[in-house]
């Protein structure tokens, strides 16, 4: 058991550089601890992050802010994985619309995402739905775009087969046409992840609308720095624990259906 | 590398769109109150490049996105070189940095506010600071996977440590340092018109925002056209450039 488990964490752990690693922010957030200010309103110490984050979560400031972005970003990367996942096939497998859309595509990606927050203010208004069409507009675009290319390269091959055995379109798209888009389909997640939860802490810090975004920007007003500091530690834990699970989400997929190094050309 | 030819089907639907755009808001069919119909961003647009109003944001973001890029592209590759060339520097803060490189950005923004308030300076320690990971953890990852036969090859020739990075390690990491570089250019634009948006009064990101603010759409979709078309520009710019920075890299490296 004992083994096992050691062999388990011990597989966790590979990717990570060793943990010794850590010793630089340690001791620069120790050094910072035991000879910094205690009362600037600059650079307050670590404990008084702590002692902040913990009135946060007393007085019902931080939690209500963090579900709400983490809502909106849930539910933005579920559309854009479906909106993205299934116009990238459908676009994908058409030469003519790829030619077509590619321009109006390419500029929409490229499009730097900050400056689609003011066009959505300007054409919804202050709405609480602007935060989720914002962050999901965004994360559709490297999802669609890379899904399309892998459906494009799509063996003709491997459909040649599907048409010979009549596999139904239900049974070709899972036995087929999944397997050789998933993993570019994944490649584009990895980008919209860390690219959906700056965008939604940014759609807050210029709209306001609820979120750890707009409470650490009314908290910077107010002088608040040790809230500052505070929330940023929660927003990077929140960033690290996402990007984990999706890190584990990513694994779980390409063991079902793994990159396949093109043995069929 | 395809060629760049004229895409016409790309070009009629982009036509296409703005057309529809054009007649959905004359006729009244849409129902948002403050979309410009395309002519008159077009109008607006010849406005703001007559009066030399864009010119002047424009020239600002441009100068704060080099002096970030370079700021950047200048301690990333640095830190990269040691971490790729030092096991030691690797083992004692490869986890400190790999902590601090997935903390998102923008929320860095307030406590730069805090610290340097509304000024180029937040919006240099903004660029810089989103912009060093990409530049990096390249050099980083390039100088590893030299070979140990050009170390050898150092050996052989007596070069002193100093001349084998400059002379025979450098060169051989210099793609994938570039490809680091051009993907650090992209973010510095993004993070550039965040900061102008959020913490710097002026610059392309600030036009957008007080145009919103003054009520003059038209002119903040002039802005947001141009930005995009921008991005594109800079990006293409790059992809050339650094093909002609790699001319001898044709056959080493697979592209």
């Amino acid at each position: 058991m004992n083994e096992r488990w050691r062999f388990q964490i011990g597989r966790l752990t590979a990717g990570l550089p060793p943990a010794r690693g850590l010793l630089p922010l340690l001791l620069a957030l120790a050094l910072w601890q035991a000879f910094g200010p205690r009362h600037s309103p600059y650079a307050p110490p670590p404990s008084a992050w702590w002692d902040s984050v913990r009135t946060m979560l007393q007085n019902g400031k931080l939690m209500p802010a963090l579900a709400s972005t983490l809502v909106t970003f849930a539910l933005a990367m579920v559309i854009a994985t479906i909106v993205g996942g299934a116009l990238g096939l459908l676009i994908g497998r058409s030469r003519t619309a790829r030619r077509a859309l590619g321009p109006l595509l390419e500029f929409c990606r490229g499009l730097p995402p900050p400056v689609i927050v003011p066009v959505a203010v300007l054409l919804l208004g202050y709405a609480e739905s602007l935060k989720l069409l914002v962050v999901a507009w965004v994360a559709i675009w490297p999802i669609l775009l890379n899904t399309a290319s892998a459906a494009s390269l799509l063996d003709e091959l491997m459909l040649d087969i599907a048409r010979t055995f009549r596999l139904d379109r239900l049974t070709t798209l899972r036995k087929i046409i999944l397997p050789a888009v998933v993993p570019d389909f994944l490649l584009g997640l990895r980008v919209a992840v860390p690219l959906g939860i700056i965008i939604t802490l940014l759609v807050e810090m210029l709209t306001s609308l609820p979120g750890i975004g707009s409470l650490i920007v009314i908290s910077q007003r107010q002088f608040r720095s040790a809230d500052v500091y505070g929330l940023l530690v929660v927003v990077g834990l929140m960033g690290f624990v996402i990007n984990s699970l999706f890190a584990m989400a990513e694994q779980l997929l390409l063991r079902r259906w793994p990159p396949r190094a093109q043995e069929m050309r | 590398m395809p060629a760049l030819k004229f895409n016409l089907p790309g070009t009629l639907t982009i036509l296409a769109v703005v057309g529809l755009w054009e007649f959905a808001v004359r006729s009244g069919a849409v129902a948002f109150d403050y979309l410009p119909p395309p002519s008159a961003v077009f109008v607006a647009w010849g406005g703001l490049l007559l009066s030399g109003e864009m010119l002047m944001q424009t020239v600002h973001t441009l100068r704060a996105v080099l002096i970030g890029w370079v700021l950047a592209s200048a301690i990333g590759i640095g830190l990269g070189l040691l971490l790729g060339f030092s096991a030691w520097a690797r083992r004692y803060l490869l986890a400190s940095l790999e902590l601090l490189r997935p903390l998102p950005a923008v929320a860095f923004l307030p406590l730069a506010l805090l610290l340097f308030n509304f000024s180029l300076t937040t919006e240099l320690v903004l660029i810089v600071y989103a912009s060093i990971w990409p530049v990096l953890i390249n050099t980083m990852g390039g100088v590893m996977s030299v070979g140990t036969q050009l170390y050898d090859v150092g050996r052989t020739l007596r070069l002193s440590r100093a001349r084998t990075l400059i002379k025979v390690i450098l060169p051989a990491a210099a793609p994938a340092i570039v490809v680091g570089c051009r993907l650090s250019l992209g973010l510095t634009l993004v993070m550039a018109i965040i900061a102008e948006m959020l913490a710097n009064p002026h610059g392309l990101g600030y036009a957008v925002v007080s145009e919103l603010q003054a009520m003059q759409p038209q002119r903040m979709f002039a802005y947001v056209f141009f930005i995009g078309l921008l991005a594109i520009a800079l990006n293409g710019a790059l992809i050339g450039a650094s093909r002609w920075f790699l001319r001898d890299h044709a056959v080493s490296s697979h592209e």
